[in-house]
């Protein structure tokens, strides 16, 4: 189905979109026709399968991604109330940045840390055993962070 | 635990010395199934693939562990990781591959990096000619679990499920032969290659929920319910179980002996064994509604009945939910259940309405509890 | 191989699909997301059957020896209900009763609608091609023609689960990605969600103004095809009928396409010969076909030079209504409204490209104007044969085959050969560039030079033949299969034999023609005496070429 031709990148699609997007926070239109052109992948088609996978984004993201486990096992643990506190402290919803641009919350499927309920990633490390008081301890931390550096680049 | 046996590369050495033919016939006699669900014998698989004409063959790793309240493979990939590669290497062996693919689900894209370094490692100690094994990454797609629409990802497409016939093992990766295992069952050839006291009865259980001890537990077939309940240590009476999201959910029954016929028998299917507790504090119906947006945020799009009948099962449930529903909605739940159940085009969608089907029959109570009073 | 299908014990071959089994059995089963030249996806799962009592899809199943096949049970009807239910919750067959939808609707046998809908998209407007995914079931037929036949992939799949919708990519308007406007999506769509922009509003307000003198222009390929949508056998030539429904229609003249074709020969046909004699720019590649065009301006627009500057035959005619007709008649040019009838969605685009200079006000597809007879209440199945209008209505079987894959290279090979060596073709039924298979070839000697010439047709073929191109001095390319006949303006059709039939029906009238050459049309000499000159003049060049863009290819 998809062209073999001599200067195509053989390496799967999935993983140069990961990288597009590890590197520039999200995958923009001109990444995506850069893609096409290189891969000689229509791009309706490329768009289609970057739809196709949560985890792309198509728009910039937050500095942190907030992934919180929707399955069974983590609503059965209270994950619940974790959603509503997040919800509240950074000031944006399911599916959207918060306005200083530091989180970007959504909701995903089980992230297999059901042994640890109720458990969320961000930026892709997994956070178990969750609680309200935990979670605030995380997000000072990283607000904390993000002040001090932007403290350095002040100096 | 028997998964965490190291095989040291030491399986490989002897599949080696048996040969192709040889290494098939002792998985065979090993009694070694399909972990992933469907529990096909391996060996036939291997041997099919190894028998399909073709100038190039595929072996694939399911890593794409998605079914909610499942985390065995997870624990392969972190503590057994070089048994799981050797098991890779084995079946390249076995069938005539080169090219072998992980697909690690985007969830746990954090194992990544240990994990290739044992790719690695694994790789240039095994010394196996031509032969490769690339890491693809998920993205977060539940349906990419399922085979057809797994390749589909490999290949750079949208994860829909294909139509089978043809059968992956005969027509997978750009059409040609692939076998496709998932990560226990990999782990588990080179383990039964090696040790000649392998048991093929005992099974990963991935137990959660309202317990105190959740976790991975090693338990042959046939285990009895109160076994399991008193590792896992609910901290109230139990209630009901659901198998992962798409086995169903059914009564706790302690003097339950665990095989897949008992399982059945509830009208549930077993999986990858996965249990989530639900403990009496709980309604059936909350679970049952998160499970059902599960799949209305899962479901790949591509069949009707799928794409379609999971959001309006959902929006059944909100309203069973807010107690605005009737019997009728119920019925109308039932027969888009079974109809799912009738005709999705794959595997994982056909279960998708499961978890109505089982606890309209099991729960009566709990639905009631929302009904309209007329 | 033994099967059961229905109780009855019969011999099916090996390999084939239970869907094919049943229809050749006298069975009929319904399908919404099946094409006959397309590999089944089985998404909608409306063709479901029983075989040994599980149900499956018909499309994509192979039934093994002794199976038990059930079409008819109540199970199987309760499921293929429950699907339409599902993918039409609210079912309407207002406009057009050709859809497949409604005639699926009828073999299954809708029951209430018990869900309620829940797409809520904004339309897809364009110029040429509309799109209302709110209607979309997702089938998927519009993308997979878009991709295996054409090769122009302007659209897919995006999101998933009930938000999976099509689209082009980034959710963007056909109208400003790499769409050639074929229309072919419009053929493939079983239930009316992508259709042509329509322009029946805008003609009819033109034929009630009482200052315009509104003229129509009609294409090859529509005399064979619009008795179709008044319920004629496919492949009957309604010449006439169209003429006559198109004077009671309004209309104050009604001109031949077919006259612009044979100008277009004229002057393609010596474009030809003058690239040969001055080593000009070869293969030369025909630019009747809109559609094409666009593709080569969105994908191969390094060919721009090897296009012939020749306009369609619609536009030229459109021009020559304006200039000669005007004057010949004495009417004020800016008081002449064209209407083209084209069985083409891109043509609708085609008339207002700025390179044009387009003398067509507007395009009305084969479909519209059915609509439009039907709306102006005339009984097109008993109307008597009429002529059209002589001052722009005298044609050849030349300007007939323009209609059908291979017949614009066929008609110019009888000029050029004329042109060049001044004697007729001894053979002038060019056989080997007829016909349905993708990419045809053929040579013949002119002047003792050996000419290759090769005819393409639908978008994958013409990517195919391009690959190739160096081989040929003459291309043709239709992007739409079958040429102008398998339009995307023309009436939807389920039998796959639909285009053969048509294509017969140019053919015959060819030969039923008088005069089968573009230069004996005596219209065309006379145009030539009394304005042009001679092809490729000045005035000419001026009037009945243009120039053609580099497009982005997204």
């Amino acid at each position: 189905m998809a062209k073999e031709k001599g200067k195509k990148d053989t390496r799967p699609l999935m993983n140069m979109l990961h990288e597009v997007q590890e590197r520039h926070g999200y995958i923009s239109e001109h990444m995506l026709k850069q893609i096409s052109v290189d891969q000689d992948i229509p791009i309706a088609r490329l768009y289609g399968v970057v739809k196709f996978y949560t985890m792309f984004h198509t728009e910039p993201q937050g500095k942190y991604v907030i992934e919180i486990c929707g399955s069974p096992s983590c609503v059965l643990n209270n994950g619940v109330r974790l959603e509503k506190f997040l919800e509240n402290e950074i000031g944006a919803g399911i599916g959207e940045t918060s306005k200083d641009g530091l989180f970007s919350l959504y909701k995903t499927s089980c992230i297999g840390c059901c042994d640890e309920a109720p458990a969320m990633l961000i930026n892709g490390e997994p956070h178990t055993k969750m609680t309200v008081e935990r979670l605030k301890l995380i997000l000072k931390k990283l607000r904390d962070t993000e002040a001090a550096q932007a403290g350095e680049k002040k100096k | 635990m028997q998964i965490l046996r190291q095989t040291k590369l030491e399986a490989l050495e002897k599949a080696r010395t048996l040969g192709p033919d040889g290494t098939i016939a002792l998985i065979e006699k090993r009694g070694l199934e399909g972990r992933g669900g469907a529990a096909y014998p391996t060996a036939k698989k291997w041997k099919t693939c190894r028998d399909a004409p073709a100038d190039e063959r595929f072996v694939v790793c399911n890593a794409d562990e998605g079914e909610p309240g499942t985390f065995k493979d997870k624990l392969i990939i972190r503590h057994n990781a070089e048994t799981l590669v050797e098991g890779m290497l084995i079946a390249a062996y076995a069938v005539g591959a080169k090219r072998c693919f992980i697909y690690l689900r985007g969830e746990y894209d954090y194992l990544r990096p240990r994990l290739q370094e044992q790719v690695d490692d694994v790789l240039a100690r095994a010394k196996m000619e031509g032969v490769t094994i690339e890491i693809v990454r998920g993205a977060g797609a539940y349906i990419c679990g399922e085979a057809t629409a797994l390749l589909q990802s490999i290949m750079g497409f949208r994860g829909n499920a294909m139509c089978k016939p043809p059968n992956p093992t005969t027509h997978g990766l750009w059409g040609k032969p692939t076998v496709i295992n998932n990560v226990e069952t990999l782990a588990c050839a080179a383990q039964a290659v090696l040790f000649d006291d392998w048991d093929s009865s005992l099974r990963l259980f991935s137990i959660s929920g309202n317990v105190k001890n959740p976790g991975v537990y090693e338990f042959p077939l046939g285990v009895r319910m109160s076994t399991i309940i008193d590792v896992a240590r609910p901290e109230k009476k139990l209630k009901a179980m659901s198998f992962g999201c798409f086995g169903g959910i059914m009564p706790v029954d302690e003097n339950m002996s665990v095989t897949p016929e008992t399982i059945n028998m509830e009208k549930c299917q077993h999986g990858a064994y996965s249990i989530i507790f639900i403990d009496e504090t709980n309604n059936v119906v909350d679970v049952a509604y998160s499970i059902a947006k599960f799949y209305t945020y899962e479901s790949c799009g591509k069949c009707t009945p799928c794409r379609e009948g999971t959001i309006r099962m959902l929006n059944l449930l909100k309203k069973v939910r807010t107690g605005k529903a009737v019997r009728k909605d119920l019925e109308l739940m039932r027969e888009l259940a079974t109809h799912i159940q009738d005709t999705a085009l794959c595997g994982l969608g056909q279960t998708c309405g499961n978890h109505i089907l089982t606890s309209l029959q099991h729960f009566p109570k709990d639905y009631d509890a929302f009904m309209k009073k007329l | 191989m033994k099967i059961k299908l229905n109780n009855n014990e019969i011999e099916a071959a090996e390999g084939k699909s239970l869907l094919d089994i049943c229809r050749e059995n006298g069975i009929n089963v319904p399908t919404l997301c099946y094409h006959a030249s397309m590999t089944p996806e089985a998404r909608c799962r409306v063709c479901l059957v029983e075989m040994d009592g599980k149900l499956v899809t018909s499309c994509s199943t192979r039934p093994r020896e002794g199976a038990k096949i059930v079409t008819n049970s109540e199970r199987v009807m309760k499921a293929r209900r429950l699907n339409m239910e599902l993918m039409v919750p609210e079912p309407s067959c207002k406009r057009e009763d050709d859809y497949e939808v409604c005639q699926t609707y009828k073999e299954v046998g809708m029951g209430n609608a018990r869900f309620s809908q829940i797409k809520d998209y904004k339309p897809d407007l364009g110029a040429a091609v509309i799109r209302d995914n709110n209607k979309c079931i997702n089938c998927g037929r519009c993308v997979k023609v878009c991709a295996e036949i054409q090769g122009v992939y302007a659209i897919d799949f995006a999101s998933r689960a009930h938000n999976e919708h099509v689209t082009p990519y980034w959710e963007n308007h056909l109208a400003d990605v790499a769409c050639i406007r074929c229309g072919q999506c419009i053929l493939n769509c079983p239930v009316g969600a992508i259709s042509e922009r329509s322009h029946i509003e805008e003609v009819v307000s033109a034929l009630d103004d009482k200052g315009r003198h509104v003229v129509v222009q009609i294409a090859p390929s529509i005399r064979a095809a619009l008795g179709e949508l008044f319920g004629m056998p496919v492949g009957t030539l309604v010449t006439g009928k169209t003429v006559a429904a198109l004077r009671r229609c309004g209309f104050a003249k009604v001109f031949d396409v077919d006259l612009g074709a044979d100008m277009t020969i004229m002057e393609e046909a010596s474009e030809l010969l003058r690239r040969l004699e001055n080593g000009g720019t070869l293969p030369m590649i025909t630019t009747c076909c809109p559609g094409w065009i666009l593709m080569m301006e969105f994908f191969y627009h390094d060919l721009i030079g090897n296009m012939s500057t020749c306009k369609s035959p619609h536009e030229m005619l459109g021009m020559l209504i304006k200039t000669y007709y005007a004057k010949k008649a004495g009417i004020d040019p800016k008081k002449i409204t064209v209407v083209s009838i084209m069985p083409c969605t891109a043509k609708k685009f085609e008339s207002t490209r700025p390179e044009m200079e387009s003398g067509v006000d507007y395009v009305l597809t084969t479909r519209e104007l059915g609509r439009l007879i039907k709306m102006k209440k005339v009984d097109f199945a008993s109307l008597p044969d009429e002529e059209f209008d002589p001052a722009l209505g005298i044609s050849t079987g030349a300007g007939v085959i323009f209609g059908a894959t291979g017949g614009v290279m066929e008609a110019a090979l009888r000029t050029a050969h004329f042109l060049a060596t001044g004697k007729e073709l001894e053979k002038i039924e060019v056989n080997e560039i007829r016909g349905m298979k993708g990419v045809k070839e053929g040579k013949i000697v002119l002047n003792g030079k050996e000419i290759r010439f090769a005819a393409a047709h639908g978008g994958a073929n013409a990517r195919k033949l391009m690959e190739q191109r160096d081989k040929y001095h003459f291309i043709e390319i239709m992007a739409c299969p079958g040429g102008c006949i398998g339009g995307g303006g023309q009436p939807i059709y389920r039998d796959p034999d639909t285009l053969r039939k048509r294509t017969e029906a140019l053919y015959s009238a060819d030969r039923a023609s008088k005069l089968r050459m573009s230069h004996q049309n005596p219209v065309v000499q006379q145009i030539y005496k009394e304005m042009l000159g001679k092809p490729l003049s000045e005035k000419a060049e001026e009037l009945l070429h243009t120039h053609y863009v580099k497009r982005d290819r997204f």
